[in-house]
Formats: C-alpha cells, structure tokens, sequence
C-alpha cells in the first residue's frame, strides 16, 4: 500500500458520549503535535452527562484538522470518518461537512441487532457518492473491551487512525500514560494500550489508507491549549485575584480551571449561589480595590444585566466573561454561536456605557484579561470579553505567551495594546465622581450609588447634573473610540467586496481571504476584535470597496440584518448585509464563505442562507 | 461581625458631626433616622474608624443608610447588597462590613442571597430593617405585612400571614439571630456591640415604625405587646423601657427555644440564637489561599507545554 502525502487533512471520531470519544482525540492531538504537525480540535458534545446510547442526541465526537502548515480555523470539511454505529454517523451526514471523497469507516459490532438501519445508513453513504468501509473490532480486542466493562473501544480507534495517519506509535502510547496513568490501575492501562496496539496492526492489515502529513520543527516553548484554559491563565497573568461565577456551559470550566490554580497565584475562586450573586461579589471585590472577574453564557448574561449597568452608574471597574453559545433560552449549550453580540453591547437598561472585546483565537484569550484590566480600571466601567463555544473548547498549538506582571495597570505592554488594535488611553480621564477613593483609604470616604449624582457624589435629580453624568461616561467610550487603530485586515485595503466578522471567525475569514486571492478575486477581509465602540475610520475603509458584507454565526435574513451587520449599518450608513448569518451551532467553513462570495460576485445578490 | 476597631488614624475623635453627610431625606416620624442614629452613635462610642468601615445596602428606604453615614458605603441594586457585601469580605478582610437591608430588599427580591449569605456565614452585621411593607415605592404587600393590612396592591387587604423572618433564618441556620426596634436607642446599641463581636453573619431584625403608610402598626408609647430576652451571654433590655415590660430569661445557645420564641404571636426583643462556631466561607477561602504554597508566574503555562 502506498503512502499518500498530504499537506492537510480533517477526520472525525463519533461515538456516544460517555466511550471516550473526546480522550482519544486528546490523546491523538497531543502525540500529532508532539512530532511537530499542525493541529487545531473541536469537541462535538452533547448537552446531556449520559443521553440513551444509540440515540441521536448521544452523540459525541471531535474534529481533528491536521496539517504541516500553521492552521487558524477548523476548516472546511471532513475527509475521513469512524463511527461507533450507524445511529451517530446518520445523525452527523445530518450536517453535511463531508468531502466529496470523504471516506467512512463504520464499525459493525451493532450491525446483527441492527441490520436494516445499517443497510440504510450503508445507502445513504453510497448515494452521497462517499466511500464506506465496514470494519469489525478484532477477537482479541473484544475481550478485552469486555473485560474492561464495555470500556476502550476509543483506543482501538485511535489505533486505527494512529496507523491511517502515520502517527509515531511511542509518541501516542506515552500520551495514553500520561492521560490514563495516575487514574487506571496498572492492568487496565495496560489493556488499554493493548487495544490501541489491535487498531494499529488492524488498521495496517485492513484498512487501504495510508496518509502521512510532514512535521515541522520540534515544538520546543510551544504550548497546546484550548480557549478557556487560556482565558483562566490569562486571569491569573492579569492579577486579578476573585473570581466569582456561577456553573454554566461553556463557561463553566474557566472556573474549573481556576479553582484549581489560582490560589497558587495568591487568589480564591468563590462559586456563588446564582449568576446574581457572582456578578455582585466581583463588584464588591472591584470596589474593594482587588481586581475581580466573572463569566458566564447567555442565560447568565441576562441575569447580570442589572449589576452590568449598576457598575457603569456607579464607576466601579468590571470584567465579565461571555462564552457564548446558542440561543435564544436554553437554546443548545453546547453548540457555538456570535448572537449575544447586541445583548452584551445594549443589553442593560438606559443608556449606559462599556467596552466589548472579542477574542480570535486562544491566544487572545490569553491576553484579553489583561487588556480588559486596563479599560476597566482606567475608565471604571463594564468591560466584556467575548469568546464562544468555538474558541473555548477548540485546542490549538501556540508558541508560549510571554507572562508578565502587572502591578499597575499602566504597566501594560505596548504588544497586548497592538493585539487589540487601541493605543494607550490619556493618564488622567474624568470620572462622573472627583472622588475615588477604594475603602481604607484614609479620609477618602465617599458613597457610591446607581442613583444620579452630582461631581461630589450627593444624589442629585436635577436636569443639568444627570445630563453631565451621561457626557462623562459616554466621553470614557469616545477616549476608546478615538484610540482604535485600525482593525486587523487581510487582502488590499480596496477591491470589489469586503468581508468582516469578528471574534471566532477570524481564521476563518483570513483562510476563505487568502484563497479567493489566489484565485484573482478582488476580495479583502476586516476583522474587529474590540467590537465597542468600532473604530473612527471604518467609513473611510468601507468607501474603497464596491461591497461591504458579513459573516455572522448569528441569525440573519433578508429583512434582518445579523448582530454584526446591524452595528456596521448604523455606525457608517453604508449597505451592509450578510452573506452568510448561519445559526446552525456549527461553524463557518472558508469554503462556505468562498462560495457565498462568488456566488455574489457574479450573480449580485445571494441569499444568506 | 468581628473585626479590630480603630481608632481615627489622625487622631482627631469621631463624632456625629464627623458622620454626618446630609439631612436624611426620609419622612418625618420614620424609624430609619432611629436606625442611622444607633449605626453612628456607635460608631462614635467605639470610635470606629470610618476610613475602614462599609455601609452596603440595597434599594429602597433603607437602601438610602449608607448615604447619611460619613463612611464608605455602597448602595447597590434591589435584593442584592449581600452580594456585594460578601464581595468586600473575600476582598478586604480588614473592613467593616454593615449591610442595610429592608423586608423587600432581603426577604422578596434577594431572599437567595439572604440564604446563601446566612449560610455562607461570611464576616458582616447584617441590618433588616423591617417596616412591614414597601414604602419607598408607596405602600406595597411585602412578605412581612401583617394579613388583612390594606396596601396599593392588595387594597382589599393583604391575603396571606406575614413570613416570619426570624424562624426563617433560624431555619437556615444563622449563627447568630437578634431583634432590635428603632425607637429603643439603649438596646439598639448594645445588639450592635453583640452583633459586631460576633465573628460571623450576624443578623439583626430591626422592627421599623413607618408612620406615613402605616401609622397604626408598632405602637411604640405602649409596652405590653412585647418582651424582652435577657441571659449573661445575651443583651441586655433597654435601659429605659425593661422596667415597663416583661423581660425573660432565655439561653441563646438554646436553638430549640429560639424556635418556639419565634414562633409565638408575642415579639421579643432580644438574641435569639448565637452559635460561635459556625465555620465562616470568608475564612475558608482566605485561609486556603494563605496556605496554599505560592507559584511563580514564569511557571503558568508549563502544564501545557509541548515537551
């Protein structure tokens, strides 16, 4: 059998949840990286701990993008599957991310009980025109998958695509050490690394597909981190020492994260009886003079409208994490989405000021605390760090962040300001109060309240004195408006149509940028990461392109126009609408954006959908 | 609440004229001035440093406290001061925290918090001022006025027996449970000493007269509809009014006894309950970040390293 070289490849491993599905990708990722190969993974998990097995809503899986070259997105589309049974790889088609010559490896162990659903996911496969390819976990493995309860069919798996994909048989089975070896007694973790030997040989025997994928240089001070581990390393490189939140998908494992390490950094995690309650105690904190922060998702967000607009009134400084995922309500936990965009920009009641940040990628992450910090403390209002399901559970190799100190928020360095694309605020900014004192101060005793006040901080309902309060804080977000640099581009600063987004989707659009170029189209990509306020010459970038359009993980038609589109017609008055406002809980892809836009280009109208 | 008094870090004495900030701007006759008075004339009497010392309040009328007390203060959203309070606590060990609180404000809109602040058990003096009903916002049911009393949302009358605040927190487990009225400064005084000695959630009903919506209820000239509670490790009854009225011997370690005063149509003023070891959350988390061994920040990311 030859060996295929491939720059680039996706595959995916879907399981029910509760067989390890999201190990085995951990553990893949982890030897990939190792030996010097680009990866970027995303988890596909369900919203319940253990949905029946064989049901459509238990399934769990991870997408695994593996390349030679540096990746900054999830991709385009699959172009190799392996299912535990028929149920999880019929519910994933569902999405259609498959490659034309995606190749489908279906494990039969259910075919007997199951025969004519098999038959019919078999069909569907076919007359998708993919390749199928049934396969059966050897005797041998069986018993010991048997012997283990029904456990460690995710390492037969991994063994077959540690053989499919050439991957370093060591490098994975000190990975598998490593995950399993302070938790399985000696004998299992044997057993396991057995079975993961069985999928190897059984894959060289059996499967015909061999792809090698180069690796660069050995990865010496790099890291391999997901997004919310680089947030919650981020909080603690920032100095700040509360963190208060409530238990909340997907944000919920900053906190994990951080219970576990930040008393080593001389603070403590306080898990707070609601979302309410979190917000308020990180204010108390804030006003106590001890930086804090919160983070939550959508459901939460709503519920700590109230304290957000308190804080802006007030002046007491405020960092509240938004991992984002899909709503309206409940909507689905654990499936991503850019729709609290409007929420967390307008969400409290009256006018009331703050600052929006987005992060791209886990490498914002871990230095949007520390811009944070600065805005919050500077300019003594809300400040909002936007990440989504996406980016906090997508892990990615990274060179080490440089860690620093910041004793003072003025010690921030000039590298995270460029990261965000804002120049240093002026030393003095005037606060609706002359008083600032943080208690203890001696003599400094002041009140604060949400009530009007007046500069000396007495309660004061008079016309002129509530109006100034309005021009001062809203003047703290103009000091922000006029600092912006310009946003991240890629491509020609004109041309025929300009692509924006902002958040997660930035790797997306540079990707879908890129190769449009090469193919000769006019098209250039803008990128916000802080997304409030938005930059003083977005007019005058938007005037040198015969289009403006979007690309939103938001809900979007003809008759309205996405969070982002929305924001962009407002503030420059220019004809921006989306060509892509996908609310599906998936990603965008390069290639989706790609199509949308040529689609655009030659026929002049496109539908968002 | 137990914290270290201090004494004016300039030297110069506090007094009611150091604390006072502006006129209040409540109504005349309202219990909430007896309140402020009792908060400040403590203050002065332990010359308690107002440079360490936080009013944290909610809405309504008594959410407006901190305002008149020369101190820091917050005076935050409806329901939610605990919050805050609890905030200031993990924060800033070294303060004095007070919280203000109305019947709405703590046992409507924020009872959560009130739960989980009882339970937590975090260093504070907690202050409920209780005037039977929403005032600020004219004359509302609140979950403590009194059935039959006619109110701008039950005009018929208000349906249902008042909630009892002080079995509430007993059966959440507060360690330390005193009743209080506005109009008895002597023994107002002496439930703060109690209270602010007391490391811990220290919870203070405070019966609060409110004449302009509900000029009936709390008939201070009168005595015989209350008693007094008295023990060596209670507080002692007001100094002016305990010749007039029954006074009885209770044991605030006797949780079984506080329940059944409690329970009884009669109000007593008095401590109710005191447990001293009560573990406090504060504490908990303060202490295991002392005694959790300190990691250099060069180290951070060196569990993700690719090695």
């Amino acid at each position: 059998m030859s060996v295929e070289k491939k720059k680039i490849s996706r595959f995916e491993v879907l399981m029910d949840a509760g067989f390890g599905a999201q190990k085995a990708g951990d553990i893949l990722i982890r030897a990939f990286a190792k030996t010097g190969k680009y990866v970027y993974i995303e988890p596909m998990i369900p919203a319940e701990i253990s949905p029946p097995p064989r049901s459509r809503p238990a399934m769990s899986g991870v997408i695994i993008r593996l390349a030679d070259f540096d990746i900054t997105n999830i991709g385009n589309n699959t172009d190799l599957i392996i299912a535990q049974h028929e149920v999880v790889l019929n519910r994933r088609l569902d999405d259609e991310e498959e490659n034309p010559h995606c190749q489908v490896l279906l494990d039969t162990a259910d075919q007997a009980d199951n025969s004519d659903t098999y038959a019919q996911v078999v069909q569907r496969v076919k007359n998708l025109g993919l390749n199928i390819i049934l396969f059966d976990v050897d005797e041998p493995s069986k018993l010991l998958i048997r012997s283990l309860g029904g456990n460690g069919k995710n390492m037969y798996y991994i063994g077959m695509l540690a053989h499919i994909y050439n991957a370093d048989v060591n490098v994975v089975i000190d990975e598998i050490k490593m995950t399993f070896g302070k938790k399985l007694a000696g004998d299992i973790l044997d057993k396991n690394i057995k079975i993961f030997e069985f999928g190897y040989k059984y894959a060289k025997e059996h499967i015909p597909l061999n792809y090698q994928i180069d690796g660069g240089a050995k990865m010496a001070e790099r890291i391999l981190i997901d997004g919310n581990s680089s947030l919650s390393m981020g909080v603690i490189d920032a100095g700040i020492k509360l963190y208060a939140g409530y238990p909340i998908t997907p944000a919920s494992s900053i906190m994990h994260t951080l219970a576990r390490v930040l008393p080593s950094y001389g603070g403590m995690v306080h898990q707070a009886e609601d979302e309410i309650g979190a917000i308020g105690t990180a204010i108390g904190s804030y006003f106590g003079g001890v930086p804090s922060i919160t983070a939550t998702s959508g459901p939460g967000l709503s519920l700590k409208q109230e304290f957000i607009g308190y804080a802006a009134a007030a002046e007491i400084p405020l960092i509240v994490i938004d991992v984002q995922r899909s709503g309206p309500s409940t909507g689905m936990p654990t499936k991503t989405e850019q729709s609290d965009l409007m929420s967390v920009i307008f969400g409290s009641h009256g006018d009331y000021t703050k600052i929006v940040l987005s992060v791209a990628n886990v490498i914002d992450c871990f230095y949007a605390p520390q811009m944070a910090r600065y805005l919050a403390e500077k300019l003594k209002l809300p400040v909002f760090i936007m990440s989504d399901f996406q980016t906090a559970n997508s892990y990615k190799i990274i060179d080490k962040p440089k860690v620093t100190v910041m004793n003072n928020v003025e010690e921030i360095q000039d590298f995270v300001l460029e990261r965000f694309h804002i120049s240093r605020l002026p030393e003095k900014i005037e606060m609706v109060r002359t008083n600032q004192a943080i208690p203890g101060t001696m003599n400094g005793m002041r009140r604060v309240t949400g009530l009007n006040t007046d500069q000396s901080g007495s309660v004061n309902y008079f016309s002129k004195t509530n109006q100034r309060s309005h021009m001062i804080r809203n003047e703290k977000v103009h000091l922000v408006k006029r600092a912006l640099s310009k946003p991240e581009m890629f491509g020609g600063d004109e041309g025929d149509i300009l692509v924006s987004g902002w958040g997660s989707s930035r790797g997306i659009i540079e990707e879908a940028i890129n190769n449009l170029r090469a193919e000769g189209i006019r098209a250039s990509g803008i990128h916000f990461k802080i997304v409030w306020p938005l930059p003083m010459m977005l007019k005058d970038i938007f005037s040198r392109f015969k289009r403006i359009v979007t690309v939103e993980v938001a809900y979007g038609d003809e008759l309205k126009p996405a969070p982002l589109a929305t924001l962009l017609r407002a503030e420059t008055l220019f004809d921006v609408h989306s060509v892509m406002a996908k609310a599906t809980g998936r990603p965008l892809t390069p290639r989706g954006i790609m199509n949308k836009v040529k689609e655009l280009l030659e026929t002049q109208t496109v539908s968002v959908r | 609440m137990a914290t270290q008094v201090q004494n004016s870090p300039l030297g110069e004495p506090i007094t009611l004229k150091s604390l006072h900030t502006e006129n209040p701007r409540w109504c005349v006759g309202c219990g909430d001035f007896g309140i402020v008075m009792a908060l400040k004339r403590f203050m002065v009497e332990h010359q308690m440093s107002p440079d360490k010392t936080v009013n944290v309040s909610g809405i309504g009328c008594s959410g407006r406290a901190p305002n008149y007390i020369n101190s820091y203060g917050a005076h935050t959203i409806h329901g939610r001061p605990i919050t805050v309070a609890l905030g200031l606590a993990l924060a800033r060990p070294d303060l004095n925290v007070f919280i203000e609180s109305g019947d709405g404000d703590a046992l409507s809109i924020g009872g959560n918090h009130l739960i989980h602040g009882i339970n937590k058990n975090f260093n504070c003096t907690f202050l409920l001022f209780d005037n039977e009903l929403y005032a600020l916002t004219k004359s509302q049911t609140s979950p403590t006025t009194r059935k039959g009393h006619k109110t701008n949302t039950q005009p018929a009358g208000t349906y249902l027996e008042a909630l009892n605040p002080i079995k509430l927190v007993l059966g959440i487990g507060a360690s330390f449970v005193a009743t209080t009225a506005d109009w008895m400064p002597d023994h107002f005084e002496k439930t703060l000493q109690a209270a602010f000695n007391h490391k811990g959630f220290s919870f203070i009903h405070v019966t609060q007269r409110c004449p302009h919506f509900d000029p009936d209820n709390f008939d201070h000239k009168t005595t015989t509809w209350f008693s007094f509670l008295k023990h060596a490790n209670g507080i002692e009854p007001d100094k002016r009014i305990a010749g007039k009225t029954e006074v009885i011997e209770h044991d605030p370690t006797n949780l079984v006894e506080a329940f059944q005063l409690a329970n009884s149509h009669h109000r007593y003023f008095g401590l109710f309950y005191r447990d001293d070891n009560k573990p406090c959350y504060d504490e908990i988390l303060l202490n295991q970040s002392k005694n959790t061994p300190q990691k250099t920040k060069e180290k951070l990311l060196d569990y993700f390293l690719l090695k």
